[in-house]
């Protein structure tokens, strides 16, 4: 599974660290996310599919 | 961009006409029955009250408009040189003495997103990171005063106090001046325009304000770090704000610090009081809830229920024609207990999952201050478990705001619980002290600039 974020959708809700805080990490400047790495490891796949459910934008793409 | 979907109607239109005036008592006794009734039958309604307006309430309807800043304004045009359009308030507020806008909440881009990024790095979730230490201290204090006496109101002693004295330090002015402010702004929100106490509030609003333009000339002349300092210094868009924009900004931050946290707080620990065995679980599972029961506090609360906007252009989105002008109400508390989206949406489960809540608005105008506000939260709530862990609220005694239709906050919260022992300093004395590490460690710099955390023990 692949995980980006789209900054342009991203508005530094910061929930998707919350719920994945190995896979999202917020810019120091605005809390904004960016994933930690594309390719999510095997058995991590679960808190991705949940940050991305919990995003208010629905900023988070799964591929 | 608009989609190319069939209008409505005119018999379609008159079935989605509402009539609910917002700061009636229906809006709040009713609120769970009305939203109910709305997503079923027309999330997006016209309400025939306060001049006829849009009103979004069904999730993915708002969730779609809120986040077309294409089409959506927020600005209110206070010199009457651009389109007219009247901000986010509806009803729109006149503020005959202040002729000031609501900061960048009621601008539009790029003057807007300017702001932003001038503030961010003073907001972000790093920069908060280096005032925790400094949020629990005053937070013990507050705690302190009351500790001993096995009373507490946890509006009046502590969640007006740490939002409030925090605000300030980000501000960069005196923690001290916290009561200047701390009263008008509240009271500003729940007092109507015909209680006999109206104009006493406007009397210290004005004070306040007052108070805050002196704060602004002390950093032009003597800088220092903070808010403040950024905006006498940032340009936006090719110019500096003069003083009236400045003083509207500096307003706009302290009346989304102050209030909307403390309305949080206040609601979350009168939930507590009344589900002991779910305080009690939520306590020894913190780790494991603290951040989940957090967003669902905020979800089922929404402190701020909902902004308002202008058509800027005319548009279709889901069917809906809206037309240059109009005004339009974004329902955050409402798309908040959507069942299409939040399972069993009017009760309170604080391990909830997927709970992607609006309470923090959506799109570019998202809550500036939103980390502030959950850090903030947490720390009075972990420290309230912690010290008061029997407490119990007076039901006779909590005062919810009579009208809920700007800000779901309460006046007064009494709770008794058993008496402990005092840990340090009492309020002013930690005030004092805390002052001093703001100076001396220049803490309200951007994160850009200085990125350790407070130190206490210097």
């Amino acid at each position: 599974m692949k995980v980006r974020v789209d900054s342009d959708l991203c508005q530094g809700h910061t929930l998707c660290a919350m719920n994945a805080p190995d896979r999202f990490a917020l810019r120091d400047e605005d809390g904004h996310a960016y994933a930690v790495d594309e390719d999510v490891p095997a058995g991590q796949e679960r808190p991705v599919r949940e940050a991305a459910r919990s995003c208010p934008e629905q900023a988070i793409v799964l591929s | 961009m608009t989609t190319d979907e069939a209008p409505v109607t005119d018999e379609e239109r008159s079935r989605q006409t509402i009539s609910l005036d917002r700061h009636s008592s229906r809006y709040r006794i009713e609120f769970e029955e009305l939203s109910t009734e709305f997503h079923g039958k027309c999330p997006v309604a016209w309400n025939d009250t306060h001049g006829g307006y849009w009103f979004a309430s069904g999730n993915k309807e708002l969730f779609d408009i809120a986040r077309r800043a294409d089409v959506l304004s927020n600005d209110n045009d206070i010199n009457g040189t651009k389109k007219g359009y009247r901000g986010i308030s509806i009803p729109h507020v006149e503020n005959q003495e202040r002729r000031t806008r609501g900061g960048f909440l009621e601008m539009d881009p790029p003057e807007q997103r300017y702001y932003r990024q001038a503030l961010n790095p003073y907001l972000s979730p790093a920069a908060v990171e280096r005032w925790k230490p400094v949020i629990e201290e005053i937070t013990r204090a507050c705690l302190d005063e009351k500790i001993e006496s096995g009373r507490i109101d946890f509006v009046d002693d502590l969640a007006n106090i740490v939002p409030a004295v925090l605000t300030l330090a980000l501000l960069g002015v005196p923690l001290k001046d916290w009561d200047v402010y701390c009263e008008p702004i509240h009271a500003s929100v729940y007092t109507p325009p015909d209680s006999p106490d109206y104009p006493r509030i406007q009397q210290l609003q004005m004070l306040s304000g007052m108070r805050m333009m002196e704060s602004i000339h002390e950093v032009r002349a003597d800088p220092r770090p903070g808010l403040i300092h950024e905006l006498v210094t940032c340009e936006i868009n090719g110019y500096r704000p003069d003083d009236m924009e400045i003083l509207g900004v500096v307003m706009l931050l302290i009346g989304g610090g102050f209030d909307t946290t403390t309305a949080l707080t206040a609601h979350s620990l009168e939930w507590l009081s009344e589900h002991h065995d779910q305080r009690e679980r939520l306590s020894r599972e913190r780790e494991a809830l603290l951040d989940s029961a957090t967003e669902e506090f905020l979800r089922f609360y929404t402190p701020a229920q909902g902004d308002g906007r202008t058509i800027s252009q005319d548009c279709v989105i889901n069917g809906t024609e809206f037309k240059e002008g109009d005004r339009l109400w974004l329902s955050w508390a409402m798309a908040n207990r959507d069942e299409k989206v939040f399972e069993d949406p009017h009760t309170i489960h604080l391990d909830r999952k997927g709970n992607r809540h609006s309470s923090f608005g959506l799109g570019i105008h998202r809550c500036i201050g939103s980390n502030v506000a959950r850090a903030t939260f947490k720390i009075m709530l972990t420290q309230v478990l912690d010290r008061m862990p029997d407490f119990v609220c007076d039901p006779e005694g909590a005062v919810h705001y009579d009208t809920t239709g700007v800000i779901n906050g309460m006046k007064h919260l009494p709770a008794t619980f058993t008496p402990g022992q005092r840990l340090g300093a009492g309020l002013e004395e930690t005030i004092e002290r805390m002052q001093r590490v703001c100076d001396e460690q220049r803490l309200a710099e951007p994160v850009t600039v200085r990125k350790a955390r407070a130190k206490l023990d210097s």
